[in-house]
């Protein structure tokens, strides 16, 4: 037992890692389908934009300020974006009608990108203050993954306490759980939901670009990104960050440490992972019961 | 049944609706690539320029790959006034995308609706394999100016011709090298998961055994869906190799080659690959990270001899980067056409093909080079080394193998 977790210790680690990772893209999506019950497959495009930034503003040799700067060029970029698939989608309420024109904006943006970057894979290196490794477990490991941790459980905690515990994430879900309501005391709901949707964008943005240095940034990264957040959001449950997070670690899990244990059937963890939760909690692990919840 | 009730119900069949539609969303994302078919054609007009089919990707994960074979092709044209064997030629190009599914359709219009007289390409070997047919019906001849396989030319067709590689050849060269490299010490080997990952790694693995080589171990990890190397690699650190044999190209290259160096493998643990790894953008996106990675392949654009060098110049001049042995591949295979439609009695398929038989040897910036008796390239390997080269890294050839 102990041989067992000496040899893949790292490999969880790094799995919780690959989750943060995972989360930060994914929650974005689960709350915009949760809170608007908009199906955005241009969300992928979003992370990948996020990427490019990267591409853009962080050189060799770039600094943790460098990084900043990108992080509010992406926020931004998710802020502008989010409100206009907001008010593009806000009139529709046919799930196939969303995703058709989703898809369409997801093609159209997947083929700017490319004429702007070119089909190239790109490359983006970690800020230098944290290029390096540090020994966990007796083995280099890099610094960079370390900080995505940390940066994943800090995004999830905010999230938590933004919406279960101020006004503005209490007029959230009270516009999910109760629209006319909500407008009767002459709050505006789609200014509400545009900003949820902006925000759930935002982070998508960020999550691309924080995920380059790992994922590097090409055409094709947006369908990857994508598809991995749709299994992360099927697994944990819609509409709520806690399945997010839940389903990011075992999506992130079920490629560490599921293809270290079998790695024959690598091919295959990730939707066997995702079977097997559904086969128990045909609405994931933990699906929100009235829209937005943390 | 009130209102409210009623509306309720409503509500959670339609959330049920979409449910299904999200999860099945997921499950056929991962089969469907982005692509799209689209394909520039001339006016069919019997007379005038020769036409000749070209046939890469303009969409999904081999675009870059199929921008530098048109790079490549464009430039033998324009170095001989768009003229190949002293014709006009017309080039009608199509769009081959990811997979067969788009290459056939796409690849066949070109033959049998716009009637070129040949056709270059072809970037995927199953793509490649279910063409064979058509151009042997048709009798035109198919120059394959990527496409690996093995298997491709083991039942040599008149109508198939190969200017690109043999992953069995390719994967074989390296084998000994490391063999004697590596000495007592053992190997682990690593490549994507698909037809020619396993070719790559199992024609270096019998040639590396059969000079001393000792394996450590091999992984294949899933083609395309792969984003962390992290679990292999802690196999490859647990299985105590000496050094590390992997075939990886486009994106993957430069995913791989960051992580081998972000977990501490540089320096520590010799790699070794064909040269796909560190080809063209591959090396300038992964950078450092790739210093010292040995590798094999037929082409580098530092290889010292006056062909390949006024090559790389003139190439620099229009294009403002190096060659790609992508490139080199489709102006090789332009170069063939030009020699046999010189010779050729007439300018369709058939006489092509004919003409082809008899070229004898190709003078190419990669070295001179000849079709074999199955229509495959027969070819010098090369053992390059990334090093620092006054212009940045670069692909250093150390010597010749095979």
């Amino acid at each position: 037992m102990f041989s067992w977790l000496d040899a893949n210790a790292i490999t969880i680690v790094n799995g919780v890692a690959l989750a943060a990772l995972l989360f930060l893209i994914a929650v974005g999506l689960s709350l915009v389908f949760g809170t608007m019950d908009v199906l955005n497959l241009a969300h992928g495009s979003i992370a990948l934009s996020g990427a490019y930034i990267g591409v853009g503003l962080m050189g060799v040799g770039a600094t943790i300020w460098h990084l900043g700067l990108a992080i509010a060029a992406a926020a931004a970029l998710g802020l502008g974006a989010g409100l206009m698939l907001s008010t593009m989608t806000s009139k529709i309420s046919d799930h196939l009608r969303q995703a058709l024109l989703t898809l369409g904006i997801a093609l159209i943006a997947g083929d700017i990108l490319r004429e702007l970057f070119g089909s190239d894979v790109q490359s983006v290196g970690p800020p230098s203050e944290l290029a390096s490794s540090v020994k966990v477990f007796g083995d280099p490991y890099p610094v960079y993954r370390l900080v995505m941790i940390a940066v994943g459980a800090f995004v999830a905690l905010a999230l938590y306490l933004l919406l279960e515990r101020t006004k503005a994430g209490a007029v959230i879900r009270a516009t999910v759980a109760d629209r006319p309501m909500v407008e009767s005391m002459g709050l505006r709901t789609d200014v509400i939901l545009g900003g949820v949707f902006a925000g759930g964008a935002a982070l998508a943005a960020i999550g691309g670009l924080l995920a380059a240095p790992i994922l590097g940034a090409q055409p094709g990264l947006d369908d990857t990104v994508l598809l991995l957040a749709l299994v992360v959001v099927v697994t944990g449950g819609l509409g709520s960050v806690r399945g997010a997070l839940l389903g990011a670690l075992v999506v992130g899990q079920a490629q560490t440490l599921g293809v270290a244990l079998f790695p024959e059937y690598a091919p295959f963890l990730l939707f066997a992972a995702m079977a097997a939760v559904l086969l128990v909690r045909p609405r994931g692990l933990l699906p929100a019961t009235t829209g937005a919840h943390a | 049944m009130s209102g409210s009730q009623r509306s309720s119900r409503a509500k959670r069949i339609r959330s049920r609706l979409s449910w299904a539609a999200l999860t099945a969303a997921a499950m056929t994302l991962s089969a469907c690539g982005g692509g799209s078919l689209s394909s520039d054609s001339s006016d069919g007009s019997s007379s005038g320029p020769v036409k000749i089919g070209f046939s890469v990707p303009q969409s999904g994960v081999y675009a870059a790959l199929g921008d530098e074979m048109t790079k490549g092709f464009e430039f033998y044209l324009e170095q001989h006034d768009g003229k190949l064997g002293g014709h006009e030629i017309a080039v009608v190009k199509a769009d081959e995308g990811e997979t067969p599914q788009t290459g056939v359709p796409a690849t066949t219009k070109l033959v049998v609706q716009d009637k070129v007289s040949a056709v270059v390409g072809i970037v995927n070997s199953a793509t490649a394999l279910a063409l064979k047919d058509t151009f042997a019906q048709s009798k035109v001849p198919l120059i394959i100016a990527n496409a690996g396989a093995d298997t491709l030319l083991d039942d040599p067709s008149d109508y198939v011709w190969r200017t690109s590689f043999d992953n069995g050849d390719l994967g074989a060269s390296l084998g000994p090298e490391v063999a004697k490299d590596v000495g007592d010490g053992t190997v682990y080997m690593m490549a994507p998961d698909y037809a020619a990952g396993h070719e790559l790694v199992d024609s270096f693995k019998k040639t590396f055994t059969e000079a001393g080589g000792q394996v450590a171990g091999e992984a294949f990890t899933p083609f395309g869906t792969t984003t962390d190397w992290q679990p292999y690699l802690n196999k490859v650190r647990e299985s105590g190799a000496k050094a590390l044999y992997v075939f990886y190209g486009g994106a993957e290259a430069v995913n791989f080659s960051k992580q081998y160096a972000a977990f501490g493998f540089s320096g520590t643990l010799p790699l070794y690959a064909p040269g796909f790894l560190t080809e063209g953008a591959a090396l300038g996106a992964a950078g450092d990270a790739v210093k010292g990675v040995r590798e094999s392949l037929q082409y580098s654009d530092l290889l010292e001899t006056d062909a390949n060098q006024q090559f790389v110049k003139a190439y620099r001049e229009k294009y403002d980067t190096a060659p790609t042995v992508f490139a080199v591949q489709a102006y090789d295979a332009a170069a063939v056409l030009d020699k046999a439609l010189e010779d050729a009695e007439t300018t369709d398929g058939q006489g092509i093909v004919d003409a082809m038989k008899n070229l004898g040897d190709i003078d190419s910036p990669r070295g001179t080079w000849h079709f074999d008796d199955t229509h495959d390239i027969d070819q010098t390997y090369y053992l390059r080394e990334v090093q620092e080269t006054p212009n940045g890294l670069g692909n250093v050839v150390l010597g010749e193998l095979n």
